[in-house]
């Protein structure tokens, strides 16, 4: 028992070291990140089951509206920033058994579940109970894929190159940057504003 | 206090947050948040990592992701604490109340079913909301617009399928 509890902890703080050599910022920058990243969800609810549940019923259109403006924003600001040597492209690749199959489970789950991955932690710290639930069901999950990875792996199929829209026009990346950008900003005002009553909207309302 | 922002500002931090992770002065890297389960897994079932090789290849994805959780969870919860009052032990959301039903064990019984193929799915793609739609499209990467389209048709149809329309008095 003992030796189990040293090597978790040990492995924790293996955590925080590893994160303090590799080169993509301080611990307590991407500790701060993480705060700044949930905080933003925080403010603007877009964790709420109300939010991503109500998207899925398409009766609440936040969620759409709020990605979409922030990666037009973003793709746009990133171009230009890559242009400039202040940050460079990290793509995922093209794995389409991988992309279809797990879009598929993804996007089912999310539905019923009403979280993502990267919101669900905040209705954890909110102290919302089913989510917590739905982290144990997470946990396992993730142990199932580390377990059976090789038998996934068959799945996710070849890799078909790690390509990007703007890289399709070498000599317009540019302007193939901002039209993609301006038309999902575009996308994002032009969705109409539908919004889902929650518990928490009539405390706010008062 | 304020406790709630409008999505365009929220659409407009995040673009900001994710450039400055981007950058150079940032972390020089896309923000994640799917890669920290399995790389928790790990570390709670007391899986060695040099025997499996999924551990082994998100090592450090994993601890990178796994700082940034502790961070989201500490920062939202002294906020729901303190500014956006919101913390308090609940089980059922007001719109699953309102859209299936008032089942205790059936919310906890989806909860986890959906937790559990959450982590599948983000996996077996390669990254999530954050990784994919957030910092994959953010670059105009094919493979996160084909996970962004088949997500959003798929959440849609289980959507209908799944609740009902209004609940039934």
């Amino acid at each position: 028992m003992y030796d189990k509890d040293t090597s978790m902890l040990e492995r924790i703080l293996s955590m925080f070291q590893t994160v303090q050599d590799e080169e993509h910022g301080s611990v307590l920058l991407v500790f701060v990140i993480g705060m700044v990243f949930g905080s933003i969800i925080q403010y603007t609810k877009v964790h709420k089951f109300e939010k991503i549940a109500g998207f899925a019923m398409l009766k609440d259109t936040v969620v759409p509206k709020m990605l979409f403006l922030a990666i037009g924003l973003a793709s746009i600001g990133l171009f230009f920033m890559i242009q400039l040597g202040w940050a460079s492209y990290h793509v995922k690749p093209i794995l389409l058994g991988g992309l279809i199959i797990g879009g598929i489970i993804f996007g089912a789950s999310m539905a019923i579940f009403g979280k993502c991955p990267g919101t669900g932690p905040i209705s954890v710290a909110e102290g919302r109970i089913d989510i917590m639930v739905g982290a144990i069901g997470g946990i396992f999950g993730g142990l199932v894929f580390t377990l059976f990875y090789e038998q996934f792996k068959t799945i996710m199929g070849t890799n078909l190159g790690n390509l990007t829209l703007s890289g399709y026009f070498p000599d317009h990346q540019g302007i193939t940057a901002l039209i993609f950008g301006l038309v999902l900003v575009a996308i994002s005002f032009a969705i109409p504003l539908l919004e889902e009553v929650d518990e928490d909207d009539i405390g706010y309302q008062k | 206090m304020i406790n709630k922002i409008p999505w365009w500002l929220g659409g407009i931090l995040m673009a900001l947050l994710l450039l400055f992770t981007f950058s150079v002065f940032g972390a020089n890297r896309p923000i994640g948040a799917s890669t920290y389960v399995p790389y928790f897994a790990g570390i709670i079932f007391d899986l060695d990592p040099q025997k499996y090789t999924y551990l082994k290849e998100i090592h450090k994805p994993g601890s990178w992701e796994g700082v940034m959780l502790l961070g989201v969870l500490f920062g939202t919860f002294i906020n729901a604490l303190f500014i956006t009052k919101t913390f308090r032990f609940t089980v059922l959301p007001a719109a699953w109340k309102k859209y299936k039903n008032n089942s205790v064990v059936s919310r906890l019984i989806w909860s986890f079913i959906g937790g559990f193929f959450l982590i599948i799915g983000a996996r077996l793609a390669g990254g999530c909301t954050s990784g994919h739609f957030l910092s994959g499209m953010t670059q105009t990467a094919f493979s996160s617009m084909i996970f962004g389209a088949v997500v959003m048709v798929t959440l849609v149809i289980t959507g209908k399928l799944f609740y009902k329309e209004t609940k039934d008095v």
